[in-house]
């Protein structure tokens, strides 16, 4: 059966641009109509060192790689060495061999090699090496059958800016790519049928950039940050845009200024934000809890990556949940969000606005960055359907005297006024205050206060994002996940029910305060649980076992190096504890199912 | 216009809470009494304090006041003149923490002069820690942290911002109030990043820097002696090279320029950030996914 389902690496040197022409087959893919999921794997360096870009395109959205490669774009020796055990049998690998051999013993006999020489055409034909990327999109084109009106349409777009004879260029060196596979292969890779739909009017767009659209609609007009991979993104953005919209955005000296910064801003009254990774939310944590007191609302993106320390600084990680949940001296009320898809990473983070502000309390926005520097495809963003609530945040004048900016309430929110609004002045301070701000050390006002502070947490939960749950609602092997791995969970439910086997999948969006009901009502019929996350500690497995108390038939799936989920590996899980299949396992193998690899 | 102010429009119904005598009184009477004369609204005053003894000045002045981290108050005073430009926005501090824990956002304010006062307290030791050790102290000044004497040389915050292009140096000390109301309201007229150093003695734990020891070795800088406060090669004179009186601390206003403001160099609006619609412009937000399409 033909699949029109293909997942292709690009594997080369960082610099030598297999970012760029990465980008620019998943805008084709796109536009061929095709849904499209895109993975970086870089080196934390400019130049020089392995990186490769996956481009995943097929009918159906997946937001995540699929088992194996199909095809391996490599421009030196050590992208198939590196890479080479990914390819899927049956797989293709072109390989530019104008200076490098690949040796037998890696030279798969189960995948197609054709060997071009890339840079050798670039330098002879073309006069520059540089446009062998291009050369090579030529190739790939040819050998899985893109549309070449496309191909050569987005190529002039991209390449356009850079002017006119540089396009042109580009032109030529994908016709010498495409001459190339004519004249020298006659077997061309089997079983791609990338038949063409309707674009419509979807998008492409990174995680990163959805967090940064989400917050702008969602009313942010201020932002501080500082650069840190692989959370950059956001603050360029913002920069860019918020300035159209009567906005600023600050690259500050360090993440201690961006975090007190975006606490000052919001103390003023402007929706305001930062994002970050590991090492900066270390160094925002005292601040984030001066916030939490003074009840100032903020939103704090954490684009999380591998720690600890600097740890791997480009690649996926999610051991910044216990971080985010428990960080910080004394206790605060706090919300954690975690979007699963790169729309939903647009949705969540211009909620988180309308949350911090109606709870008056720090927002968090976790991603990994397999989800916000991942791009895909996704059904137009409804800017409409996003409404600000400022909660009590009044312009009105206030009596002063009579005003309490901690006032207590039912729900924990005092009427809040910001500097300029007559009768409103008072003292925000970080020490223990009583209602009016007046510092002050009294025991049953410290119990008091800490109690209004923490009472918005129950408040807060009809206003947080529900969990979905995917599958089949009745199933008796359950798994829980979050973020980036939503992607491969959803596509390993969906194989093991075509081979028969029920699961149902538990996302969480809101993962601070913890959804417990859900969580427990969701494990309590369950046979299997699996607790699938990017960690060595398992620290959503904890917070789950905290609700269930300790279960036999709960097992986590963990990783921690660095790379997100295939779903092979979760249906490998399953199969492995649910259907006690496995080499070492002498249980009784239940009934023999096969699952589509 | 409004009816005119006196510093009891600034006053807190909260007492100070500073030892008898502490030279942070002389700070917190002479900035009332300069936000009186200015004629600003206690509404329209932001005002932003560190942690320390001085810090706790924040609490002692009516108008929205923030009492926040150590170190980070010129950050979140920055941020709120950001948002609202209209406020008249005073961050304050003491030496421990602006030139210690907050010396490196000192040195980020310096360079992007937001038009924010800064008013540095210092009293060359820790006081609300019992007295160690400061960024502003001796070398060779004893204490339970540096017993065997400070080993390190003092910060001069003044020349180091003056190296870093700041736009309005000053320094005044807490026992003369008049000179200090006026070099106060220089400052925050002044359309930039204002420092306002105050020597203001620690009665408690510093018994070297006394009163009398300030009396004794501080003299003012001013017109009257020919110092042209705009000269910065007499600011580098009078603050690093020694051209003081034979190593006395000068006073007054050291030096001032006009430059561009941070917010003049972000391009901030006409309308302050806190006044934006934010119900407005659906479909010029809807348009920027096209560029994703």
């Amino acid at each position: 059966m033909p699949q029109n389902d293909i997942e292709i690496m690009f594997g080369g040197q960082a610099g030598d641009g297999s970012l760029t022409t990465g980008d620019l087959i998943a805008g084709i893919f796109k536009r061929m109509g095709l849904e499209v999921y895109t993975y970086k794997d870089f080196p934390s360096r400019i130049r020089g060192g392995h990186t490769n870009y996956v481009i995943r395109a097929g009918e159906r959205r997946n937001y995540g790689m699929a088992d194996a490669v199909d095809g391996l774009v490599a421009f030196d020796l050590e992208a198939v060495e590196a890479h080479v055990d990914e390819l899927r049998p049956g797989g293709f690998v072109v390989f530019d061999c104008s200076s490098e051999r690949v040796p037998d013993a890696i030279r798969r006999p189960d995948v197609t090699w054709y060997d071009v020489p890339l840079a050798k055409i670039a330098k002879e034909e073309l006069g520059l090496e540089l446009v062998r990327n291009t050369i090579s999109l030529g190739v790939l084109s040819k050998l899985i059958g893109m549309d070449p009106a496309l191909v050569r349409n987005d190529v002039t777009g991209v390449y356009a800016r850079k002017g006119e004879k540089v396009a042109a260029l580009n032109i030529r060196a994908i016709e010498a790519g495409e001459a190339f596979v004519e004249r020298h292969f006659s077997e061309w890779p089997s079983g791609y049928n990338l038949e063409p739909r309707e674009d419509g009017e979807r998008l492409l767009m990174m995680g990163n950039d959805a967090i940064a659209y989400g917050a702008l609609v969602g009313g942010c007009r201020f932002m501080a940050g500082y650069p840190i991979t692989p959370a950059t993104d956001v603050l360029e953005w913002m920069a860019k845009h918020l300035p159209k919209f009567g906005g600023v955005a600050v690259q500050a000296e360090d993440e201690l200024a961006a975090i007190n910064m975006v606490i000052g801003a919001a103390f003023a009254g402007v929706r305001a934000m930062t994002a970050t990774s590991g090492p900066g939310q270390a160094l925002m944590t005292e601040a984030i809890g001066l916030a939490a007191v003074l009840e100032i609302p903020i939103v704090v993106v954490e684009c999380a990556r591998a720690g600890p320390s600097t740890g791997l600084p480009t690649k996926t990680e999610q051991s910044n949940l216990n971080h985010l949940i428990f960080s910080g001296h004394g206790e605060i009320p706090r919300v954690v969000l975690a979007p699963g898809t790169v729309e939903d990473s647009f949705y969540i983070s211009a909620r988180a606005f309308d949350i911090a502000e109606k709870y008056q309390c720090p927002v968090f926005v976790l991603t990994e960055q397999a989800l916000c520097q991942s791009k895909a495809t996704l059904p137009p963003l409804d800017v409409s359907s996003v409404a600000v609530d400022r909660g009590k945040l009044s312009t009105e004048a206030v009596v002063f005297g009579e005003y309490r900016r901690f006032a207590w309430s039912e729900d924990g929110v005092s009427p809040r006024v910001v500097p300029g609004v007559e009768g409103g002045m008072h003292l925000a301070p970080g020490s223990e205050h009583d209602p009016a701000g007046v510092i002050l050390e009294d025991a049953a006002n410290r119990t008091r206060m800490m109690d209004k502070r923490m009472r918005k947490l129950t408040a807060m939960r009809r206003d947080l994002p529900k969990p979905i749950v995917h599958g089949d609602q009745c199933a008796d092997i359950a798994i829980f996940g979050y973020g980036s791995n939503r992607g491969p969970i959803v596509e390993a439910v969906d194989r093991l029910a075509h081979a028969g086997i029920a699961v149902r999948f538990f996302e969480f969006r809101t993962l601070w305060p913890f959804p417990e009901a859900e969580v427990a009502a969701f494990a309590a019929e369950a046979k299997h649980i699996f607790v699938v996350e990017n960690d060595y500690s398992g620290q959503l497995e904890r917070l789950i076992r905290y609700v269930t108390g300790p279960l036999a038939h709960m097992h986590l799936v963990n990783k921690y190096d660095g790379k997100p989920f295939r779903p092979i590996e979760i249906i490998e899980a399953v199969e492995r504890h649910a259907l006690m299949r496995g080499p070492s396992d002498d249980a009784p193998q239940p009934q023999t199912v096969r699952v589509k690899r | 216009m409004a009816a005119v102010l006196t510093p009891k429009d600034f006053a807190t119904a909260t007492p100070a809470w500073w030892c008898a005598g502490c030279g942070d009184y002389g700070v917190l009477s002479a900035l009332k009494q300069a936000l009186a004369e200015l004629g600003k609204a206690p509404k329209d005053v932001a005002f932003v304090s560190g942690i320390g003894c001085s810090g706790k000045i924040s609490g002692y002045v009516h108008a929205y006041a923030f009492h926040g981290v150590h170190g980070r108050a010129l950050p979140v005073a920055t941020a709120v003149k950001l948002a609202n430009h209209e406020l008249t926005v005073i961050a304050a501090g003491g030496d421990g923490d602006g030139y210690a824990i907050g010396a490196g956002h000192f040195l980020h304010a310096v360079r992007r002069n937001p038009n924010v006062t800064y008013i540095v307290m210092d009293n060359q030791t820790y006081g609300l820690t019992k007295g160690q050790s400061s960024p502003t102290s001796a070398t060779g000044y004893v204490t339970g942290t540096s017993p065997g004497g400070n080993p390190d040389a003092p910060i001069n915050g003044l020349a180091v911002a003056l190296a870093a292009g700041g736009s309005f140096l000053a320094r005044g000390f807490s026992a003369h109030p008049k000179k200090l109301v006026e070099l106060l309201k220089v400052a925050i007229e002044h359309d930039g990043f204002s420092i306002v150093e105050v020597m203001s003695p620690c009665v408690t734990y510093n018994k070297i820097n006394t009163y009398a020891w300030f009396k004794e070795n501080t003299y003012y800088v001013d017109a009257a002696a020919g110092y042209d406060a705009a000269d910065r090669t007499r600011a580098f004179g009078v603050l690093v090279d020694g051209e003081n009186e034979g190593g006395k601390i000068p006073l007054g206003v050291l030096y001032h320029d006009s430059r561009a403001t941070f917010e003049k160099l972000v391009h901030l609006p006409e309308q302050p950030l806190t006044k934006i619609d934010l119900h407005a412009n659906k479909h010029q937000l809807a348009a920027l996914s096209n560029a994703y399409r």
